[in-house]
């Protein structure tokens, strides 16, 4: 039985649903990432969890307790808001020891508590000033404070990093990254960024619309998408969806791209899913990743199927550790990453290495994986 | 040289008609704080004088030999209505009525705008307008039927004093216009709250929440703390408008002892026996202004700006 257990979530305000049935689950000390676009119901679905939002059915557990028709603060959870939301008129140490205080907790030990949670966080010096005296990261890690100190079940964050700058960002993320690894709470965490949501999670759920779209380990979300949106949504650069058609010999399905101004690529598909074959002569969704799209050199050496096709670029992009190369593929734009240093030339015609192992395919009609 | 010489002109020219018109708007804005303050000024040097130097005097002249005994005979022994022992009881009498008015009326209004910001019900927005719509309410319109109300309440209060000995208040002329005023304030300082609250973070509400802070736990450690600006402004509101009223005052406590300042300072004007002690008058209608004053000189020390920073965001 997992620690975190919800079934069939619906929350509908008035006639608009919000939440469509949620099933998610996760393990004792996991970090679970819901991610996807505004709107999508990721942090409606925190607020359930949290108790700051009823819900219209299904059932919240938090170790094997149902907690959905509990009072926020009887549910052993601990939040840390996008805004901080750090009590302006107390003090850091206020701040922290407020829930103690309501709880009723003595003084004496909600010093102590205080100050256990002041050196993990390294925030000792600031106890005695207000939030205005704060920086952005100092409020965070006070924010966190406040969460840390209540010792809950289930820690959740609402995009905790969205209001910081770009560098902080990075830094406070590996250092929630690191408090995960060594406290070994349970986190439920909230971001439209998709680069936090792979980076911290052991199971991300991309949302869409009230849906999960996809549940699962960060690799599983980035190697096997389940459908077009999930694919698109996670990774940066995107993953590259290029309209191809399925065409096939005797031996065997071949992905065929058409081109401007000269005759298709086919690359032909020695491991294609079992699925693959109905949609012979059909038109398919043909997704790689740029990472999967490189210079014959920099191909992976492992990689079992590779097939390389004389493009033409249009594009170079050098981003310092990489060199991006757009060229045009079945109309569309389509990113390949390179080693930053390649040579390669705008208007010339290079030949690109396509990892078909990674390749992955969707129906256009359902935007589904076919497998 | 011409061409050279006209812009400069130009320039200069620009600079003349910029100082004309900031000297006739100065000028204006002069005058007319001119013609604010001079019943002011009249009032004050008038409070000053003997009797003697304002029959015989002008009225704009500083007073010759500067006396308080106006003042303390304003205070003290001035004669309202057939009493003559000064406005001092009155004053108390306003002090009385004023500061619970001012203060329930603005604990209300504060409690409604958090109920209506923050924990919104069903209906919210438009009991929110209904109480808007009591602002609109002309004072001359709810004369009559709140003297029905408050006839009752005083014949209820005479049930009790002799059912059970005590009265709880009830028919008591200062309950009465505190009553009155609370209900006529709320409207106001409900518009009030409800704006300051409206954009006040619901994030802060709903991490006391997860904290366990209960209804009134969070009313009055998270909100009211960080109310102090709209608070001040509620409190010189309110204190002004009840302190000055005299339409409800009159009417509901418009005669013996238990009138506020308002009426007395009236009944003190309008003496028909002997002389018309003009610098006791302007000394009683001094007297009778100096609390709003004084509100306004202390409570907008504590008008600050910028409370609300570092609560969220960068």
């Amino acid at each position: 039985m997992a620690f975190l257990e919800i079934d069939g979530l619906r929350k509908r305000f008035g006639q608009v649903e919000i939440l469509k049935g949620i099933d998610v689950e996760l393990e004792k000390g996991g970090f679970l990432v819901l991610v996807g676009p505004s709107g999508c119901g990721k942090s409606t679905l925190l607020n359930t969890i949290a108790g700051l939002e009823t819900i219209t059915s299904g059932e919240i557990r938090v170790d094997g307790r149902a907690i959905n028709d509990l009072h926020p603060s009887k549910r052993d959870i601990a939040m840390v808001f996008q805004s901080y939301a750090l009590y302006p008129n107390m003090t850091v140490a206020g701040n922290i020891s407020f829930g103690m205080e309501m709880r009723g907790v003595p003084a004496d030990e909600r010093q102590k508590a205080i100050d256990k949670v002041a050196k993990v966080l390294q925030i000792g010096h600031l106890l005695k000033r207000k939030p205005s005296q704060l920086s952005g990261g100092q409020r965070q890690r006070v924010a966190m404070g406040r969460a840390l100190v209540r010792d809950p079940k289930l820690f959740l964050f609402d995009e905790p990093l969205s209001n910081l700058d770009a560098k902080l960002r990075v830094d406070m993320r590996i250092e929630i990254k690191r408090l995960h690894a060594t406290t070994g709470t349970t986190i439920v965490y909230v971001t439209h960024d998709q680069i936090e949501a792979m980076t911290l999670a052991t199971k991300i759920a991309v949302m869409r619309d009230g849906e999960v779209q996809q549940f699962g380990t960060p690799a599983e979300i980035y190697n096997n998408p389940a459908n077009i949106f999930v694919a698109d949504f996670m990774g940066s650069p995107a993953m590259n969806l290029i309209p191809a058609t399925i065409g096939g010999n005797g031996s065997g399905l071949a992905v065929v791209l058409q081109r401007e101004a000269r005759e298709p690529i086919s690359l032909p598909m020695a491991n294609a899913p079992a699925g693959l074959s109905a949609f012979q002569g059909k038109p398919i969704i043909f997704g790689v990743r740029p990472e999967a799209l490189t210079d014959p050199e920099g191909a992976e050496r492992n990689a079992s199927h590779i097939a390389t096709a004389d493009c033409h670029i249009e594009v170079v992009e050098p981003a310092g550790s990489d060199t991006f190369a757009v060229t045009n593929l079945g109309g569309k734009g389509v990113v390949a990453r390179l080693r930053a240093d390649a040579n390669i030339q705008p208007g010339t015609s290079t030949p690109l290495a396509f990892n078909l192992t990674k390749a992955v395919f969707f129906d256009p009609a359902t935007e589904n994986r076919i497998r | 040289m011409s061409a050279v010489a006209t812009p400069a002109r130009q320039a200069s020219g620009g600079v003349n008609v910029k100082l004309v018109n900031r000297i006739v708007i100065y000028g204006l804005l002069a005058l007319f704080a001119l013609f604010y303050l001079m019943p002011l000024f009249v009032m004050l040097v008038t409070s000053f004088k003997t009797m003697d130097e304002i029959q015989n005097g002008n009225m704009l002249a500083l007073p010759k030999a500067p006396t308080f005994d106006p003042w303390l005979k304003a205070w003290g022994e001035t004669c309202v209505g057939l009493t003559c022992a000064g406005i001092k009881g009155y004053f108390w009498n306003s002090i009385k009525m004023v500061v619970p008015a001012v203060l329930i009326s603005t604990m209300l209004g504060a409690l409604n705008g958090y109920v209506l910001t923050k924990w919104r019900f069903r209906g919210a927005t438009l009991v929110f307008g209904l109480m808007l719509f009591a602002c609109f309410i002309p004072f001359q319109s709810v004369l009559l039927p709140m003297a029905t109300i408050l006839g009752s309440v005083g014949r209820f209060g005479v049930t009790l004093q002799n059912s059970i000995g005590t009265s709880f208040g009830l028919g008591n002329s200062t309950v009465n216009l505190v009553f009155v005023h609370v209900v006529y304030g709320i409207g106001f300082t409900t518009l009030f709250f409800r704006n300051y609250y409206e954009a006040f973070p619901t994030e802060l509400v709903k991490a006391a929440q997860v904290d366990g802070a209960s209804f009134f736990q969070i009313f009055r450690r998270i909100m009211l703390p960080n109310s102090m600006p709209i608070f001040v402004v509620t409190v010189i509101y309110q204190f002004t408008n009840i302190w000055n009223d005299f339409l409800f005052a009159s009417a509901y406590a418009g005669t013996g002892d238990s009138m506020p300042m308002t009426v007395a300072l009236n009944n003190v004007v309008n003496t028909s026996t002997g002389v018309v002690e003009y610098n006791v008058n302007m000394a009683a209608a001094m007297i009778a202004a100096l609390p709003t004053l004084l509100v306004y000189v202390l409570a907008g020390r504590y008008f600050v700006r910028g409370l609300m920073a570092g609560a969220v965001k960068g």
